[in-house]
């Protein structure tokens, strides 16, 4: 069965894959201090000379061990290695979990609109996360937490786990869960017309979380208010090696449980009762579906802030571009490049200054939004 | 007498003190088509649902090859009764092919892969009911009857024992009508169908059941059911039942003229 489309199919998969091994070296290239792409090359051909085994512990042992290097390369290897690809990889997997999120959240409510960002869950977990905070970094005994989640702490400094670390998680998590369940409990438990109030319920949802947030802010102190305001706008300038695990770990874990239960996503798309004759067991299905969404987004606006419209975009140009298949680690991958280039445009928009990637996907995703409502009808 | 693989007694069904269905009882013997007929509102979506489970009933058993139907797992159900509704929603992006793949859901644990038996049997399935040339096509940009035949093909994917179609040739013209319940019934399973035409029911059913008010009228041969009294009774019109040309069956003309009738009859008042 090698027909045009299968070609065309096989054709733009390898060229994904090619751009996906590429793009880590060229995004390292982008930035604040001026290292060029050849600079980029040389320290990973020097990286690679030095260390066989590609674990983050033993990256920095072998910046250690590899003084004898010039101080200019030895500078930008750790700018590279303690910075820079951090960075990617956090921008990679938020990019790959919300559009994961999004994909699954549109087939799970048969609603093409819907968005972690729409759906009240983003701003649901800004608050949870707002929350934690405002309250634990004024008591002053969580104030490290503080500086942790908030501000670009010194590199190599961080553990690789404590209890603090979690805390902004679970916060995100639980005013997140908190978000879904108005969301189910406004659209009603009833089988009818639950798609079209879903809507409207995650906007009522995202209002309300909103002005809770706004109304914390109030209270803070002006400096808290600045540094939530800019994490909230969405951002990869904290991304280290120690806390990248967690996301990682929860977008992997999310996208495997997904691709388990994929046959009974895809019967939703043909509605309750259909699904239900499939033998799918509906009202738990799409619950637990909506939560695994729901901690996606928690964990990733815990680590980068809330960025809109990802889990929009990627899905409906996944499907443009793939009509007809439902890939879902096609998704992932396209949404994780996308939030990487997206990193770079933040960081070499301004000169001297980084804008919040939020702003941008924003930007990009308001007129995204109104493209599809356009060509539907 | 053949084996039964579904038998209904004293079904009972009420929702906020309305009864929807009243004692309903029939038994469907292995491999026969049991047409199921009743004006608007009788109650026939509604103990279909009842059969596949998606209504609860108040009271009364459904056994299902001799086990009770709640027993069921809801994959095992899903194995065993397969359903064709009569709207389908909305389907963002899906191809007919795709559709048809999703009979597989209720035989596949996770991660199972779609294996080259699976794909024989999608492939065959969509020969069967002549949508080979669609398979690739958005299942959005199909015509009415090819949207029908997708879902039938969907339901032999998902190789069930009985097969209930909720009033499968609603919006299909004649040619459609009568060739998608001739494919049903060449598929040699058990099969329940709403049906509104009673020709049509008359026809192509081995048994059927009336319907009225959400109670069983009457159930049978076609020739017991289908009676000129029943007929006037049950839906309100007046008729001539004689036997079909072709096959024997009761064979309905209906009289026309009823608002004639009334105005007239209003007038003597």
């Amino acid at each position: 069965m090698s027909n045009p489309a299968q070609t065309r199919y096989y054709g733009v998969l390898a060229l994904i894959v090619v751009i996906t091994l590429l793009t880590p070296l060229f995004a390292a290239s982008f930035g604040a201090a001026n290292i060029s792409f050849t600079d980029v090359i040389s320290v990973f051909k020097s990286w690679f000379s030095n260390n066989s085994v590609p674990v983050p512990t033993q990256i920095l042992g072998g910046i250690a061990d590899a003084n004898n290097t010039s101080p200019v390369s030895s500078l930008n290897q750790r700018i590279i290695f303690e910075l820079r690809l951090p960075r990617i990889l956090l921008a990679f997997v938020a990019g790959a979990g919300l559009s994961i999120a999004g994909s699954v959240l549109q087939t799970v409510t048969r609603n093409p609109l819907a968005d972690p960002y729409l759906f009240g869950i983003s701003s649901g977990a800004s608050f949870g996360a707002v929350v934690v905070i405002s309250l634990f970094s004024q008591t002053g005994m969580f104030a490290q937490l503080f500086d942790g989640a908030l501000l670009i702490s010194p590199v190599g400094q961080q553990p690789w786990w404590s209890w603090s670390m979690l805390s902004l998680p679970v916060g995100a998590f639980i005013g997140a869960t908190l978000s879904v369940l108005l969301v189910v409990a406004l659209s009603g438990i009833g089988r009818t017309s639950q798609v079209e109030r879903m809507l409207l319920s995650g906007v009522a949802t995202s209002f309300l979380f909103g002005a809770l947030t706004s109304l914390l802010l109030y209270f803070s102190s002006p400096q808290a208010t600045a540094s939530v305001l800019f994490w909230s706008l969405g951002s990869f300038a904290k991304a280290s090696w120690s806390q990248l695990w967690l996301p990682t770990v929860t977008v992997g874990a999310s996208l495997l449980i997904m691709l388990a239960f994929k046959r009974q996503i895809m019967a939703l798309q043909a509605g309750d009762e259909s699904a239900h004759t499939l033998g799918v067991n509906v009202a738990k299905l799409r619950l637990s579906m909506l939560l695994l969404c729901s901690l996606i987004t928690a964990m990733l606006v815990a680590s980068c802030g809330g960025i809109g419209f990802v889990g929009l975009m990627i899905p409906h140009t996944v499907r443009l571009l793939f009509s007809g298949r439902q890939p879902m680690i096609l998704t992932a991958v396209l949404g994780g490049l996308f939030m990487v280039w997206i990193d770079v445009i933040a960081r070499c928009l301004l000169s001297n200054q980084e804008l919040p990637v939020g702003i941008i996907t924003a930007a990009l995703g308001s007129v995204f939004f109104l493209f599809i409502l356009r060509h539907r009808r | 007498m053949s084996e039964s693989v579904l038998d209904v007694e004293h079904l009972f069904w009420q929702v906020d003190g309305k009864t929807i269905l009243a004692d309903i009882h029939f038994s469907l013997p292995k491999g026969q088509m049991l047409g199921l007929i009743g004006p608007n509102g009788a109650g026939k979506s509604s103990l279909l649902r009842c059969l596949y489970r998606y209504i609860v009933p108040s009271s009364g058993s459904i056994d299902l090859f001799g086990k009770g139907l709640t027993t069921y797992s809801a994959k095992a159900l899903a194995r065993t009764v397969a359903v064709v509704q009569q709207d389908t929603p909305h389907y963002f992006d899906l191809t007919t092919e795709q559709l048809v793949t999703m009979g597989l859901t209720p035989h596949k644990g996770l991660f199972d892969a779609t294996t080259q038996h699976d794909r024989e049997l999608i492939n065959s399935a969509l020969a069967k009911v002549g949508l080979t040339q669609h398979a690739k096509q958005p299942y959005e940009h199909l015509s009415g009857g090819e949207k029908q035949r997708a879902l039938i093909a969907r339901a032999i994917v998902q190789q069930p024992q009985i097969l209930i179609l909720d009033e499968p040739t609603n919006h299909l013209d004649i040619r459609y009508q009568i060739q998608i319940l001739e494919l049903v019934a060449s598929l040699g399973i058990s099969v329940i169908a709403s049906i509104h035409d009673l020709n049509l029911a008359s026809a192509m059913c081995d048994k059927l059941l009336l319907l009225d008010q959400g109670k069983l009228i009457a159930k049978g041969h076609p020739s017991a059911v289908l009676s000129e009294r029943q007929i006037s009774d049950v839906f309100g019109v007046c008729c001539e039942v004689n036997a079909h040309p072709q096959h024997g069956k009761p064979l309905i003309s209906y009289f026309y003229g009823y608002q004639t009738a009334n105005r007239a009859s209003h007038q003597d008042e």
